[in-house]
Parts: C-alpha cells; structure tokens; sequence
C-alpha cells in the first residue's frame, strides 16, 4: 500500500527477526493500523469520538447559524486602552521582569525533594529541582512538575466552610478556640487528630507538643500509600523502626520485589539518578548494572528491567524464599534464616530465574541490592535485610537511618482503632489533617459513616472532597508552596520549606493547627519553623538566611544505624509464615491494587496536566482501567474497553479492562486514586474508583476476587497509537554483547543520510547551535519531562474527547513500544520525541506564510501570530511533533490558573500551531543576561531546556553543539549515536543514543 | 431579440476598471490608514496624573533611570512605584491640586492607573536591557521626551521599523554612558567608530516572537 514498507521482520544481524509493536491491534495486525492510518495521522479509537460526544454535521450547522448571528460585530479597529498598575510601595529587591527563584522542598510521595521554585512579581510560576539538594541534585518528579497548578487550582477551598454555607476565619477561630478551650480543661479527653504520615521535624515538635499539653488526647496516622510494611520489617530485623537507604549507583545487580523503586516509591527522584549512573555507559566503565524485577504489573521499573519475572503478588514471597535458600544452598550465610526458608513451593517459578539470579547475586557481592515494594508484607521486606546483609551489600548499597518520626503508629491499625473509638462514641471532636479517608479508608472500616457519627469533626483540605462532605467543618489547608515548614529526608538531609506565594485563601499548615491546639501563643508556621531550627543549632539571622537561600543544612540529622547483628530469629520466625502457599489456579484471580502512576492515592485527581498525561506504560489519560494478562483476558473472553464487574466478597466494582502486556496471568492490576466523586469538576466521575474493594485485611492484594464480563463497553482515550511510525525501528537497542562487537548499532538501522542537502546550508560552524542528545539507555520512561515542558510552555490541556480525536497537546512525548513475538513477555522500550529541530525541516518549506522558519542557531521557530492554520506543516512533519490548536483551549481561564502561565511564552488562541521550541525563551534570556553582562559567549549550563532540567536520570542533556567542552556535544559523539529517521535526510539537531540491555547470558530473553 | 442596449457591451470593462480601482483604493486606504504609522504614531492619552516630562527631565535634568529604574536589568522599563514620586513630592508641591490623584494612590495603596503609550503586541518579547547593553539610547526609540508635557509615541515601533535598526544599528548606537543623553550627537571620530559596528539585532523570528 502506497509502497510503505510492513513492520520490519527482516532478518538482519542486529535484528534477529524482533518484532516491534505498539499495541495488541498492531501487534495482530500490521497492516489494518496502516490502512486505518492511511494519509492521516489520526487513528481510529476503539470507539470512536462521535460516541463520546453526541454532534453531528446537522446540528452543528443549526448551532453556528445561530452563533454567527448572536456574535454581531465585535468591538472596533482600534485597540483598547491598556493600563500599566505599578507598585505603590515597591519591595526592595524585586526587579519586575526578573524571576527570582527561592529554595523550598516538597514531600513529594513520601520523600523530601528539594526544590527551587521560580518566581515572577511574587506568583510562582515554574519547579525546579535543587542543584545543591542530595535527593533531587537539581531534578524532580512527574508530581513536583504538577503541584504548581494544584496551588493554582481555583477549586479549592476558599473559605471555612461550615453546614454547607460558606463562614470566614474569624468565625471558625472563635469556634476553635472555645473548643480547644473546653477540650483542654479535661486534658484532651474526647479529641481525636487524624494525621499523615510525616518528614517535618516542625510538625513532630508540634504533635509530642500535644500529646504533652493534652495527654487525654489521642493522634492517630494514616496514608492511603503506607510505607509500614517497610518499617514493620526493619523492626523485625533490627530490633527498631529504621529507613532502608539505598545507593543504586553502587549497585551492578538489582532484584526488585514488587518494587517500582524508579516510579511511585519514595526517593524515586533520587533513586533514578542513583540508578542512571550506574547504568550508563560511561560512568558506569562501560558495565552498566543489571536489573531484575519480579512484579504482578508492569511498572516503570520493570519495563527497564533486562530481566522481568511476573508473578502474582502473593507469589513474590514464594520466590524470595526459594532464591534465598538457593543462595543459603551456594554458601551465603543466611544463619537460622537459611532453615526457615527452606520448602516453599516453587511451582510457576522457572528454575533459571532461582538459579542465575542466586548466581548472578553472589558473583556481585557487596554490589547488589535486593529491594521490596510496599505492597509485600514485612516479613518479606525483613528476608530482604538479611539476604542483604549476607550479602554484604549492608553499608555499601543499603544503609539504615533513624525514622524521622520514630514514634509513628503502625498504619491500618491506627486507623481501625481510632474507628473503634468512633464507634464505642469516645470522640467528641475530630480533626483531621490533610488526607482524604472517608475515599480511601479500607472500605471495611465504613470510616464515612463513623465520621457521620462525630458530634464535631474538622476537615483541614485544600479541596471539598469527600471527607470535608461529612466533616461538620472544612478549613482551607495552606499547599505546600505556600506554607513554612520543614523537611528531614530519609538520609537525614534538612530543609526549610519557605513560600513562594501568601497563602491564596488564608489556609493553615498542619502544624500551624497543632500548635494552636496545644495552645502556643506564636502558632504562625513561621515562627514555629524558626523555634526548630534555633533547636537544631541554627542560631542568628546569618544561619537563618544561608538556610533558606541554599535549601539545605550543612549537617545532617538522624543516627545512621550501625551494623549491628540481625536479629536473625525473629527474621525467621516471620519468613516462615510467608509464602507458604502454592500458585494461583487457573481460575483463581488476584487484585492487586497499584498506586496510580499519575494520581498516586487519588489525591491529584483535580490536576488536569496528570489526568491528561498519557499513562506511562498504558497510555491512557482521563481515566484508570483494570489491567488483564492478553491471555487471561482472551480466556475470559475480555476486549479492551470492555466493562467487568470485579467481585470481592459481596462487594462488587464495575471497571474497564484493559489488556496490559506484562502483567501476570492470574493478577488484576487495579490502579487506585480514580473515580473520585469531590475532586473538582476536573477530577470527578474520572475513571472507576476501587477502593470499595480494598479491605483491612488484604490492603494491597486479595486474592480470591471474581471477575465477571459485563455487557457494556467504555470508551477510553488513549495516545498509544496515535503518531504511529508505521513500524520502523526508532527506539533503537542492542545487548551489551552486540553493543560490544558494533559499538555504533543504531547506525544500521538508521544511518546518516548518505546524499546532501537539497539546498545550500547555511554555515553552521559559526556561533551557537543549540542541540540536544537523549540518553535512551537512562531514560526510565517517567514523563517528568512531558510535565515539565506542559509547565513551562504554558501548554494546554484539551480533554478527554480531543484526546480521542488525537488532538492531545504534549509537545514532548513519551513514545513507549513493546518489543517481542509474546505478547504477554514483552520487552519495553521508551523515547522522548519533541521536534527534532532538523537542519533541512520539512515542515519549514511548506509553510504559504512563513511562520516556521529556521534561526541561524539551528532552532526551528514558529511565530504564533503569523501562522494561519493550513497545518500542512504537521502534516509534513515525519515525526508529528507539531500541534495544531483545534478549539480555544485557553477560553475562560479562572484567574488563579492564569497565575501559573510563562510570561514569557506566548498563551497560543485557536488556529495556530505550536511545538517545542528548544525553550526558546531560556535561550534568549541566556542572550539577554550573557549580553548585559558584557559577554557574548554563553557558558555551557546556562541555557537549560526545562526537559533536561527536570529529568531526573539526565537523559536529556541540552547546549550548544559548537562547543566542544559541552556535556551536550560529548554526548552526541559517543559511538551508539543516531538520528530518529536519520536516513530520510531531516538532519535533527536532537540526537539520540541507543539503549543497551545487559541480559544474564543464563536467562532466557526476548532476542533469544 | 435584444433586451440588453449596446452600451451594456462596456459594462464588463467598467465593472473590471472601477472593481480595480475601488479595490486598490480601499487596499491602499487599509494599507496607509492602518498601518502603525497611522494608528500608532503620535498617540498621546491623558494620564491620571499629569506627570510632565519636560519639567522633570527637560528643566530639572532628572535622569531616566531615577524612575525607570529597571531598564538596564530587566524586559521591562519599570514605571516608578509612587513610592518614587512620593520620594520628592512628600515635602515639594505636596498641595497641589494636580497631585491629587498621587497621594490618593499613596495612602489608599492603590496603584495609579497609568495609560501605556508605547503598546506592543502581547507576542512580541521586546527587552529594553539587551538594548541598553548594546548602546541604543532612549531618545532612538522614544523620542524627545524632555520636550514632552504629554508623552507622545514618537516612532511606529512597527517590526519593520524594528528591523531596520536590527539590520544595521549602527547609526542608532552610542557609547553606554550617553544612553539616557538626549541631545548626544557623535563627534566624527565616535561616528567613525560607531560605523564599524558589526553588531547586529535579531533577524530571526525566535529573536523577539517566543
């Protein structure tokens, strides 16, 4: 057709007949996507947008009639007034114009991020990571990224709001007060404070401040995503509560557990970093490390593993006991864990992956690393300590810390009892911090009726949701941004959390309320965090500022824990209760409930950049599904889009499926966090909320549920075959082996045009030429960029029926493929694609107005204002990069969210085209400043694309190519280099280098 | 069986003749008429305040960047707080009925609601900073202002204008010391020098449209 080659499964020596495939559709057959994809770049949903929304040609003439007539004429030739409002009484040190940037950290999913927010004439408008900060080093995270438009969200709370009626401060201070007063004349007796887990050392002085001034008063914790399991097994194993710290650059082998330690763990930030140094090629020697992951779902971890075990969740135990007594059998001395771990089943389980993975864990000692996700129970985490320790990984890729709240209660049991109390009518007043339990409490608990039941209940939100409905008060919560505070990280790094904006509706930080219940008279945060740092050994305003101006102390905090012997019995008196079991049968099905790559524990439903953001490995936006093994999912008769009914007991959720490969054939992977029904008119009714299913007893796994094929479809927008490539092989890998014999193997697939240019160039070896090159073999897949280039090129969001019309907006995408003949075992391979800025750029010659053209610094620019809409620039591009906006998407933007936009970007209306742009505008204030200051040359770090800043595993490296000394230009020269359809002769500026798999020579792989 | 008399035969022609001539008269009319030259050129709007240029900088010789104090650090020129005004007017003319409107923003903390006179579209990035860097001085741009009681906007600042001077700035340029200098004429040794610039502005589109 059209002479378009077919998906390449041409046997060639670098190829060895591998199949690359997009989707299941693809992958079953090729050559219906190309027809359906044939001259457009738009393919067909599975079902279409038309069913999503109901206008068709007949009523959309009858409406534009009658528009075109109400819309008269409008305004007059010329332009309206405009005024300029200066300051009455200007601060000092502002410069309008100027960003200034300010050192603040986040708790970003349980980990302290350091971050550095820029500001413009007071409104924080982007986040950056903290060069000087240990656990960011300069990058962030998808939710760092998007907690800038959460503090924008004109949604939230606004006000105190009490019986549905809409009070103020001073009413709900006066209330508080005389509440606090009578609670405290009975020394707390009858309140109750549900908090969060937390890092702040401010907020811990405050709640034992508590617990002093009211000792009648109960504290209860609880996190929907609990790291308790962690901590119950490093008390197992160490005799205390402790943080497991780990240094993945150290380590050459990792097995992870059910870990997805590169995505939704704490740390991730850092542990990305820590893992790209010692997987890439040049810092890592040349041996890059090796992971291994054993996992019910396919998680960003496991699609970088070199070697992926699926297995159901409740048989990773099973598999930690047989590897262990497998290394106990080859000598690593286990001590009396060695007898415990003898005699679990190891049905399902290939012997290879026991028998290599022991070998490959000794051959590596003292640099492996054994990690387990929160979802396996702390025996299993407590196993992983000791085979650690044997190991002799202990002080080199692991090492313990003292928890930052030591004294923190162990999850779901804090929560039951407080339930119980509720119930028994012990609770007089509530308050509850943050969180969002009557959504996401075990559903058992039934914690929204026993709210119900509370004669006086506080919420302290940041939105109305489904607690604050059945609280009898709801008090606005300060957002991080906003808020003084502080944070200790698990390593033991201090900061101080400083605002980059007043709070924009007065709200209170959690430990402002603490201190006002135990009755401090300077309750304000700022004074607080000021007593702690004073406490701390910060004194005088010198230490004070050095703080907040570097965002970290100079000493750290928390013991390190020493090597003190294990205490090997209880270890395996507890492993021994663990993985007892055999294998799931063929008609017994798992739940495995997953944080939600995006939303987390539901509590970023509202943010419309992560509701639109492709899921990383599904690709779905707007919505969650059940994820199903292709071939469970064949057996049962289920297609993608269908609707199930998954059956827990006599408790039932109707959800989507969706055929995930990767995930384990007995396991049903539902994502948490969705369906919400008070998020924000963003977040509600998205996606199917299966928290109703999740119970004390079994908060991360149920084995036993039933699944049932409803009659009904769901239509899913999904970008996983939009701008398909048609098949070629353009997220180019090779093993270690191959990598070593061709060191320059992406050059066969795609080499460098052999022909010149058509016209005459202009000379590029003069001044700066921007340029980027792109790791593959870092890149981890985790769409912070994406994040990052929609914050700062103020890109627009365009909801779920666009999406459906492949009209999503990201300038920067992650394109994920499969790779393999098994649909169920498939290798991962993932690519950022923006505009690859060619040097002969199609899209450029075929604009009639000339509104893309190309800079003498190789940039390809778009001016906005001349562009008329013939998108015939998108259509030529071979990478479809380009994004037409179809509708006004910055209609009737609240006021709040325009406080978020780049000035100095251009908020594009309807009926222009956009992409990336090489973040032109960092480029020009680099100009600008080089230029004021005298020089012309621009020092190499200076310009810094908001992709490459954010990305956490420096994938992206971004300067001018000019220079030899760039970390840009030594990237793009190393051997695995290519350009993506190089061979058609665009020239792009943006390189890529390909991705290198280090298999175990002993395991089966996908090539071989 | 004619209906039509024969001079309709011209009919065609005269229709060609006037649809020319209407169309390139109103093509012509939009072209002049709309141009920046036109609308732009000469703008002079009431201010709240009738602040006045030629006292302040023509007879008592207060220097530009005294209240536009941002000009060599920032995009933007900076219109001074009233913070600035009040810094002299607290204790000179501090009855002044034309001041009226000054300590009114001063004591209610309201801005005053000053008229923007040089208005460029919202995307064009223009950066007075680079252009101070580069020697272009104020009066290039914006005229005699110390001549002005109103301010005036004396060039059309449309992107040709602009990109005139980006091609060949050197007659725009001056030493860095006489940017806020009015009056500066080069002497020929400085024109001499001055023309062997090779400085050059931007003349791509990324350079002012982001």
């Amino acid at each position: 057709m059209l002479g378009v080659p077919p998906m390449s499964t041409e046997k060639t020596p670098l190829n060895s007949g591998r199949v690359i495939w997009r989707s299941l559709e693809e992958k079953e057959d090729p050559s219906r996507l190309q027809a359906e994809a044939c001259g457009s770049d738009v393919v067909k949903q599975h079902v279409g947008p038309q069913e999503l929304f109901q206008l068709n040609r007949r009523k959309f003439m009858t409406l534009s009639g009658s528009i075109a007539t109400l819309a008269g004429v409008e305004g007059c030739i010329r332009r309206p007034v405009e005024n300029i409002l200066p300051y009455t009484d200007m601060p000092e040190y502002v410069n309008p114009g100027v960003p200034s940037h300010y050192a603040s950290v986040l708790n970003v999913a349980g980990e302290a991020v350091g971050i550095l927010g820029t500001s413009r004439e007071g409104r924080p408008t982007k986040l950056e990571g903290n060069p000087d900060h240990p656990t960011s080093r300069g990058a962030t995270n998808l939710w760092v990224q998007s907690s800038i438009l959460d503090l924008y969200d004109p949604e939230r709370l606004q006000a105190p709001t009490t019986g549905g009626a809409r009070s103020d401060f001073a009413a709900f201070d006066k209330f508080f007060s005389d509440k606090l007063n009578a609670l405290r004349a009975k020394a707390g007796a009858g309140l109750y404070i549900l908090t969060q887990p937390s890092n702040s050392p401010t907020y811990l002085r405050m709640r034992q401040l508590v617990v002093d001034k009211l000792p009648l008063s109960r504290i209860a914790v609880y996190s929907p995503a609990p790291q308790s399991a962690a901590r119950e097994g490093a008390r197992l194993a160490l005799g205390a509560p402790a943080h497991a710290v780990y240094d993945f650059s150290r380590a050459k082998v990792v097995l992870a557990l059910d870990s997805d330690f590169l995505g939704t763990e704490p740390g991730s930030v850092l542990a990305n970093r820590q893992y790209s140094t010692a997987r890439d090629m040049e810092s890592s020697a040349g041996s890059p490390n090796r992971l291994y992951s054993v996992e019910p779902t396919l998680s960003i971890t496991g699609s970088n593993a070199d070697h992926r075990l699926r297995l159901p969740a409740q048989d990773v135990a099973r598999y930690a006991r047989a590897l262990a007594a497998e290394l106990a059998a080859t000598g690593v001395e286990l001590g009396q864990v060695a007898g415990a771990v003898r005699g679990s089943s190891v049905e399902g389980i290939p012997e290879p992956w026991i028998k290599a993975v022991a070998r490959d864990l000794v051959k590596n000692r003292g640099q492996s690393l054994i990690v387990v996700g929160p979802r396996q129970p702390p025996a299993l985490h407590a196993l992983a300590h000791s085979l650690n320790r044997a190991l002799g990984n202990s002080g080199v890729t692991v090492t313990y810390t003292e928890p930052v709240d030591a004294q923190e209660p162990e999850n779901f049991d804090s929560l039951k009892n407080l339930v119980a109390v509720i119930e028994a009518g012990r609770v007089d007043t509530l308050l509850i911090l943050g969180g969002n339990p009557a959504y996401d409490a075990p559903a058992d608990l039934k914690f929204g009726d026993a709210l119900k039941k509370i004669p006086t209940s506080i919420h302290f939100t940041s939105h109305l949701d489904e607690t604050g409905s059945l609280t009898t008060w709801q008090v606005p919560r300060a957002h991080d941004l906003e808020s003084w505070g502080d944070q200790q990280s698990t390593r033991g790094d201090y900061s101080v959390q400083q605002p980059l904006i007043a709070p924009l509706w007065g709200g209170r930080t959690d430990a402002e309320v603490l201190a006002l219940v135990a009755g401090e008279p300077n309750w304000r945060a700022y004074n607080l965090v000021q007593g702690t740092v004073e406490k701390r050994g910060f004194r005088g305003e010198l230490a004070w500022r050095r703080l907040l101006h570097t965002g970290i102390a100079d000493t750290r905090f928390g013991a390190v824990l020493g090597t003190a012997p294990l205490r090997d019995a209880e270890i395996a008196a507890a492993v021994q209760k663990i993985g007892t079991g055999g294998p799931l049968t063929e008609n017994t099905f798992e739940a495995v409930f997953t944080l939600d790559n995006k939303l987390y524990d539901g509590r970023y439903a509202n943010n419309t950049w992560l509701l639109e953001l492709p899921d990383p490995i599904t690709r779905i936006t707007w919505d969650n599904a059940a994820l199903f093994a292709p071939s469970t999912a064949k057996k049962l008769g289920i297609a993608n889009g269908d609707l199930v009914r998954i059956t827990r007991g006599d408790v039932s959720v109707d959800i989507v499926a969706w055929l995930q490969p990767g995930v384990a054939a007995q396991s049903i992977i539902l994502p948490l966090g969705w369906g919400r029904t008070a998020a924000g008119k963003n977040g509600n009714n998205k996606g199917f909320n299966v928290y109703p299913l999740r119970t004390l007893a079994s908060p991360h796994f149920i084995t036993g549920v039933t699944v049932a094929k409803l009659d009904k479809k769901y239509p899913i927008s999904q970008t996983q075959d939009h701008d398909s490539m048609e098949g070629r092989p353009l997220a180019v890998d090779a093993t270690l082996a191959e990598y070593k014999d061709t060191p320059n193997f992406p050059e066969y697939k795609t080499p460098d045009p052999a022909f010149g240019p058509l016209w005459k160039m202009p000379d590029y070896s003069q001044g700066e030429q921007w340029g980027m090159t792109i790791d593959l073999n870092v890149c981890t897949g985790c769409n912070t960029c994406a994040v990052a280039c929609q914050a700062e090129n103020n890109v627009p969001v365009v909801g779920k029926i666009e999406v459906a019309r492949g009209r999503e907006m990201h300038w920067l995408r992650i394109d994920r493929y499969y790779l393999g003949e098994d649909a169920d075992e498939p290798e991962v391979a993932f690519q950022p694609i923006a505009c690859q800025h060619c040097e002969t750029a199609p899209c450029e010659n075929v604009c009639p107005v000339a509104a893309t053209a190309h800079s003498p610094e190789g940039l390809n620019d778009i001016a906005y204002n001349r562009c008329i809409g013939t998108r015939y620039c998108m259509n030529n591009c071979p990478y479809k990069v380009r994004r037409f906006n179809f509708l006004n998407f910055n209609e009737d933007v609240p006021e709040t969210r325009q406080m978020q936009f780049n000035p100095s970007v251009t908020v594009r209306f309807r009926g222009v085209i956009e992409k990336c742009s090489y973040c032109v505008q960092r480029i020009e204030h680099a100009k600008i400043k080089a230029r004021t200051e005298g020089r012309v040359r621009i020092r190499d770090g200076e310009v810094v694309s908001a992709c490459a800043q954010a990305c956490p595993t420096g994938a992206i490296t971004f300067g001018n190519i000019n220079d030899p000394n760039a970390v840009v230009t030594k990237a793009r020269n190393r051997d695995r280099n290519y350009g993506l359809l190089a061979e058609i002769g665009t020239r792009p500026r943006t390189r890529f280098l390909g991705k290198i798999r280090n298999p175990n020579p002993e395991l089966k792989t996908v090539k071989a | 069986m004619q209906i039509f008399p024969r001079s309709l035969n011209y009919l065609p022609l005269v229709a060609a003749v006037g649809v020319a001539l209407l169309g390139g008269g109103v093509t012509f009319g939009i072209w002049y008429y709309f141009s920046p030259k036109n609308t732009q050129l000469g703008y002079a709007p009431e201010q709240p305040v009738p602040y006045s240029h030629k006292l302040h900088v023509g007879e008592l010789g207060i220097d530009c960047r005294y209240c536009h104090a941002n000009i060599e650090r920032s995009q933007e020129a900076m219109v001074p707080p009233t913070q600035a005004c009040m810094g002299c007017h607290a204790v000179v003319k501090k009855e002044s009925p034309k001041l009226a409107a000054l300590r009114a923003s001063w004591t209610s903390g309201n801005p005053v609601e000053w008229v923007r006179v040089h208005r460029l579209a919202d995307y064009v990035y223009f950066d007075h900073s680079v252009h101070l860097a580069a020697g272009v001085g104020c009066v290039s741009c914006h005229g005699r202002i110390d001549q002005m009681d109103v301010v005036r906007q004396d060039q059309p600042l449309n992107m040709g204008w602009c990109l005139e001077c980006h091609r060949d700035p050197a007659p725009n340029l001056r030493p860095k010391d006489q940017i806020t200098n009015m009056t500066w004429t080069p002497t020929p040794d400085e024109a001499a020098t001055l023309a062997q610039s090779t400085l050059k502005g931007p003349e791509q589109c990324s350079g002012c449209h982001r």
